[in-house]
């Protein structure tokens, strides 16, 4: 494809998404049980913003302000943060089938919320600090697979692909036989925990991630053209003057800690971050300085409108998210690469 | 002064890969490493081009120890091409020229109008510039191995370090690679090491050659004195002649 065609693809595509995300978050706020217009919403955000006089009925703002934005916040951060994760992973990988989950995050956090959870019996909701032994979970998950995969520095990235499928095969039977062990109430809670869902949002849980989401994806974002050399090889890489070690590090770091941060808030998400850069990919090519900001983007859209999808489609219950994003995003996938045959994925 | 081995020892587990090898390659000249498979090449150049650890010895280029470099510092020192380089999917010509550009401009600034410009000139020097657009891995593998001699000499280096820059190349192509090559050593001073299976073709256009076998040196020096029958024989264990051909050292085997 010659540059001005891929040019002009990727700006066509860049706005493609910025809408679909300004849709997707007008679309979060509106749709639900109580439909509010969207007329209505701009009016009162414009309000806020000290435009124009046009106000919600006092019941309709608590339903926008405290239900339904920070869910749609905590929605476009997770989607974010998992999109641009897996696609840094796929970039520093060399390998498309990487996810975020690749080093252990997901069997970390599993651990740490059953734990909680299993810990604290037969109450009725969740233990407040399940999050804080997710995040642990997770973040021991990945140092473990990194000095198992042979201490970081020397190791190469198929040792620590491997290190990682050890160290998920190892929690995930810690966590099953924790769970065969509790009471069926507890099962049913962990059950659902891993499902992942955006139900339990709150400004507090949004506040709570936003600064490691906010860091993890700028460090991902910018590793993009390191993430471009380095699809020479490692070797070659050095070779041109990437100091690869370094970045893989920080790629590393940065997308496990986005993730496990993302995770123990929400529970386990999947698919987003397999799917989201590969979408990208397929829309504007190989190169990682386009793919990573816009699964930025496309992974946000794709999350919050997921969300809405599960939250309503079944009112008043709700489906599960992780149905929802792969039910989803396995047609659309298929959809864009018949639409592409011949793209490079 | 340019490049100098100095009782270079590479070991890998129990085996010992390069066992004490010493060589000086003067600025501007060519030298190549010949000697069959297994014979510990692609160690040693890969150990001169810093990529690779070892056990004793050092290697320096104008006095300065490759080891102790960083990555962006040896890079601009010198260049190194694999065997085979990975030519990745997707990125066009003029883009992966450009990845030779990575150690002046950094990560994270995009490449300067002065990379841009030496990009250009090396692009219109290798007869690349009608490519500009193409996926590379779209090229033939003469074409593509232009490509990769241009992100090479893109790099601005004085030294460049290639491994087999001819495999799998016709005669003709062989050729021209090497040309393009000795253009450079003969006009800008470049100082090129490569390793070579072709011997005819080494003893045409290196200033000096180094015949390796289990590790160590058997013979160096200029291509008359190591292309020999009896050096070559011991070195690749079979009957090896050399004729004398237009004034070229020509090297068949024997059945």
């Amino acid at each position: 494809m010659s540059d001005s065609r891929q040019q002009r693809r990727t700006v066509i595509v860049s706005i493609a998404a910025i809408v679909a995300v300004v849709l997707a978050a007008l679309a979060g706020l509106a749709i639900g049980p109580t439909p509010i217009s969207v007329g209505a919403i701009v009016g009162d955000i414009l309000r806020h913003l000290g435009i124009g006089h046009q106000q919600l009925s006092p019941l309709n703002a608590t339903i926008i302000w405290q239900l339904r934005a920070p869910r749609m916040v905590l929605g476009l951060l997770v989607g974010a943060m998992l999109a641009v994760a897996g696609g840094a992973y796929q970039g520093v990988f060399r390998n498309p089938l990487a996810d975020p989950y690749l080093l252990g995050v997901a069997a970390g956090a599993g651990l740490g919320a059953t734990l909680a959870i299993v810990h604290d019996g037969g109450a009725v909701n969740v233990p407040t600090w399940t999050p804080w032994l997710a995040f642990a979970g997770a973040l021991l998950a990945v140092a473990l697979t990194w000095v198992i995969g042979g201490r970081g520095l020397r190791s190469t990235t198929s040792t620590l692909i491997l290190a990682g499928v050890a160290v998920a095969s190892l929690l995930t039977s810690a966590q099953t036989y924790l769970q065969q062990q509790a009471s069926v109430q507890s099962i049913a809670r962990v059950y659902i925990w891993l499902l992942g869902s955006l139900a339990q949002a709150s400004w507090s849980s949004v506040t709570t991630i936003l600064p490691y989401v906010a860091v993890c994806i700028a460090l991902c974002v910018v590793a993009g053209r390191a993430l471009d050399i380095m699809s020479v090889g490692e070797e070659e890489a050095r070779a041109l003057g990437l100091p690869v070690r370094r970045v893989r590090t920080v790629v590393i770091l940065a997308s496990s800690l986005g993730t496990a941060a993302v995770v123990s808030v929400v529970g386990l998400i999947g698919f987003v971050g397999i799917i989201v850069p590969h979408i990208v990919r397929l829309l504007v090519g190989t190169s990682y300085r386009r793919i990573l900001p816009l699964s930025v983007l496309v992974g946000a859209a794709f999350l919050v409108g997921a969300d809405t999808i599960a939250r309503t489609i079944l009112s008043p219950t709700e489906l599960p998210l992780g149905v929802v994003t792969a039910a989803i995003g396995a047609p659309v996938f298929v959809l864009i690469l018949s639409l592409r045959r011949g793209a490079r994925v | 002064m340019s490049v100098l081995v100095n009782e270079l020892r590479i070991r890998s587990g129990k085996t010992t890969l390069v066992d004490g090898v010493s060589l000086e390659v003067a600025k501007g000249s060519w030298c190549t490493i010949i000697g069959p498979n297994g014979a510990g090449k692609t160690s040693l150049v890969t150990a001169m081009a810093g990529l690779r650890p070892h056990q004793e010895g050092s290697v320096s280029i104008d006095g300065v120890d490759v080891h102790a470099l960083g990555e962006r510092d040896r890079a601009r020192r010198l260049a190194f091409v694999p065997q085979h380089p990975t030519v990745p999917a997707g990125m066009t010509v003029a883009e992966y020229v450009t990845l030779g550009r990575t150690a002046s401009h950094g990560l994270l600034r995009a490449p300067s109008s002065d990379d841009r410009a030496i990009v250009e000139g090396v692009l219109e020097r290798l007869h690349l510039a009608e490519f500009r657009h193409r996926d590379v891995t779209t090229l033939s593998g003469g074409e593509r191995q232009r490509a990769v001699l241009a992100r090479t000499f893109a790099q601005g280096t004085t030294v460049v370090i290639l491994d087999e820059p001819t495999t799998g190349l016709d005669v003709r192509h062989q050729m021209e690679v090497l040309e393009l090559l000795k253009k450079e050593v003969d006009e800008c001073q470049l100082t090129v090491i490569a390793t070579l299976h072709d011997l005819t073709l080494a003893g045409v256009f290196a200033d000096q050659l180094v015949l390796l076998a289990n590790g160590r040196i058997l013979t160096q020096g200029p291509s008359a004195d190591v292309l020999r029958s009896a050096a070559l024989s011991e070195a690749y264990d079979m009957s090896l002649r050399v004729l004398s051909v237009d004034g070229a050292d020509v090297v068949i085997p024997v059945r």
